[in-house]
């Protein structure tokens, strides 16, 4: 009993310390990054105290942790005060919770590989299932706050995130295909040695939806409507303050660790790089040059996903609600629809007639690459991005907005 | 041990829910009410170690029912959600001879099989293969006829809550450059 229990905290809590080290450095980062790219210097002032070392505002988080502790909680008065209180902790909940379902092997983890979340037969709609939950708590903080403002908010985030969660199952859905199996682990097990999968065209084509779906349902920009504060102050945060609102954020940022981990996962070989070999045969997840070197690749890749977001966030304006709902329904429904057509059809046009005997236990891809004709395989590839791209053409003409040209009647 | 213990707990945590639910005249409580129920069953699946199931159970009635009620609510005028009334109905004995009479129909067969005095349940994980791989391989083999159908009829209603929701459709403007 108790050693069951040392060894949950054995696996749980280095995640949820690394993981909450690694959000206090990268709202460093992206104030650092969004204040380059507007022509800022950003934080730094802030260093090691009593001394005059700054470290480029290196300390500026803690900072920002310690006001946020000692910051006065206010509850509106008309609030349902329960709701109110646990929105942020409902929050927090399942980003914490789905990290476990990222195949992260810590060295000190090792022992523990039978009994891992991860390995679980189910682990990638596990990981769906719980993300979802944060549409509640935006929900909740949206309802408690009794704030108009808030509980617009609070709407919008559950329209974008309902619709944009289809896309981004579909768009994993060719993965499940390319592998044969949910089972986290043995999705990053089959792109070892550089085959990830977004260097196959339907594998790419996915990998886009599912990060522009992966931005919408992080609420980030230019998806940030549900917290868009030129028109809605800060949705449905407005009433929070103090510790409360500081849950809200480092869930924020969990989540965005944790669906780039899943977009690793998924497209970019999981913990795969120089000096490691994922097998999953012998004992543990990896063969690796030194211990933890999966997990450096693995977070160096989440980094290299967060670095894209935070660009991308300096750079597109927010988006309209309805062009944010025609976005998801007609463009990347339809997409991602088409690209699981393609790649079933691609699949078994490579197949050909060594469909009946694929071994069920092996990743489907690596089978059917192994002895293919190189030729086809080219063809094929080819002709999967040439229609992806013109379908992606297509329906961004037929979603053209139909607005006429400005007229100016006083300026000509 | 460790299952039994965990059996209680979520068992407490699933009935707490559903009282709670019933019992609150507070819409959006009862919502979130019934929401903390379906979780703890989800967890009583996973103590099954039908895992498959479990993560089921929260997509489609945490994430997907869960919010359809809460929309619903949303979208219905004169429902403020804040009743802090207690709720009281005059049939509740009748209700509660039903509800105790199917628990015992659907438990009598439970208590009284033979087959489930043997097998405890680390065995049964043992000769049951892994659930997602099996229920996968029935889907697409025996019964993809079945699927199929099934995803045609949701799409079928999928198209019919649209039509009936937009209602009828005013003539469109003209809307030329000119």
């Amino acid at each position: 009993m108790i050693l069951v229990l040392i060894d949950i905290l054995i696996a749980t809590v280095p995640l949820m310390v690394i993981f909450a080290s690694l959000f206090a450095f990268t709202t460093w980062l992206e104030r650092k990054a969004l204040a380059r790219i507007q022509n800022r210097i950003g934080p730094n002032k802030v260093g090691i105290p009593c001394t005059r070392i700054s470290l480029f505002g290196l300390g500026q988080p803690a900072a920002d942790g310690i006001k946020m502790l000692f910051k006065e909680d206010i509850v509106p008065r008309g609030a349902d005060r329960l709701f109110h209180l646990l929105a942020p902790i409902l929050a927090l909940i399942p980003a914490m919770l789905v990290l476990c379902f990222l195949p992260l092997e810590f060295p000190w983890t090792k022992s523990l590989l039978p009994v891992q979340a991860f390995l679980l037969d189910g682990a990638v709609i596990f990981f769906f299932a719980i993300t979802g939950l944060n549409t509640l708590a935006v929900f909740m903080a949206g309802w408690a706050s009794r704030n108009k403002y808030s509980l617009l908010g609070g709407m919008r985030a559950v329209a974008q995130m309902v619709s944009y969660e289809i896309p981004l199952v579909l768009s994993a859905v060719i993965v499940v295909m390319m592998v044969g199996s949910l089972n986290a682990a043995v999705i990053a097990d089959a792109q070892t040695g550089f085959n990830w999968f977004v260097f196959s065209p339907w594998g790419f084509a996915a990998f886009i939806i599912f990060f522009i779906a992966a931005l919408a349902e992080t609420n980030r920009s230019p998806f940030d409507l549900p917290e868009a504060e030129s028109e809605i102050i800060a949705g449905y945060f407005t009433e929070y303050s103090g510790f409360k609102f500081a849950l809200f954020f480092l869930g924020e940022y969990i989540a965005m660790f944790a669906i780039s981990g899943l977009a690793v996962t998924l497209f970019l070989g999981g913990g795969d790089g120089p000096g490691v070999t994922m097998n999953l045969v012998d004992q543990g997840l990896a063969t690796e040059a030194f211990p933890g070197l999966t997990v450096i690749w693995f977070l160096m890749k989440i980094f290299a996903l967060i670095a894209v977001m935070i660009w991308l966030r300096g750079t597109l304006p927010r988006l309209r609600v309805d062009q944010l709902m025609g976005f998801a329904w007609k463009f990347m429904l339809p997409l991602s629809i088409l690209n699981i057509f393609i790649a079933g059809s691609a699949l078994h046009l490579m197949a050909g007639d060594r469909l009946a005997d694929l071994d069920e236990t092996q990743p489907v891809l690596r089978q059917l690459m192994e002895g293919a004709n190189l030729p086809v395989v080219a063809g094929l590839w080819i002709g999967a991005l040439l229609i992806l791209y013109v379908a992606a053409k297509g329906l961004n003409q037929l979603n053209r907005p139909n607005v006429r040209p400005r007229e100016y009647k006083y300026a000509e | 041990m460790n299952e039994e213990i965990a059996f209680w707990i979520l068992s407490a945590i699933a009935l707490l829910g559903a009282l709670v639910a019933v019992r609150k005249r507070n819409l959006i409580h009862g919502v979130f009410a019934l929401l903390v129920f379906f979780a703890g069953l989800s967890g009583l699946f996973l103590l099954l170690l039908a895992e498959f199931i479990a993560a089921v159970q929260v997509l489609v009635y945490i994430g997907a029912v869960g919010v359809l009620l809460l929309f619903a609510i949303m979208l219905t005028e004169r429902v403020a959600g804040d009743d802090d009334r207690r709720m009281t109905s005059r049939g509740w004995f009748w209700g509660l001879v039903v509800a105790l009479a199917v628990f015992v129909v659907l438990l009598l067969p439970a208590i009284t099989s033979p087959q489930n005095q043997q097998l405890s349940s680390p065995e049964a994980a043992q000769t049951i293969k892994p659930s997602v791989e099996e229920l996968g391989k029935k889907l697409m083999d025996p019964y993809v006829v079945t699927l199929e159908v099934l995803a045609l009829l949701l799409t079928a209603a999928l198209i019919g809550a649209v039509t009936a929701a937009q209602g009828v459709r005013m003539p469109k403007e003209e809307d030329s450059p000119e």
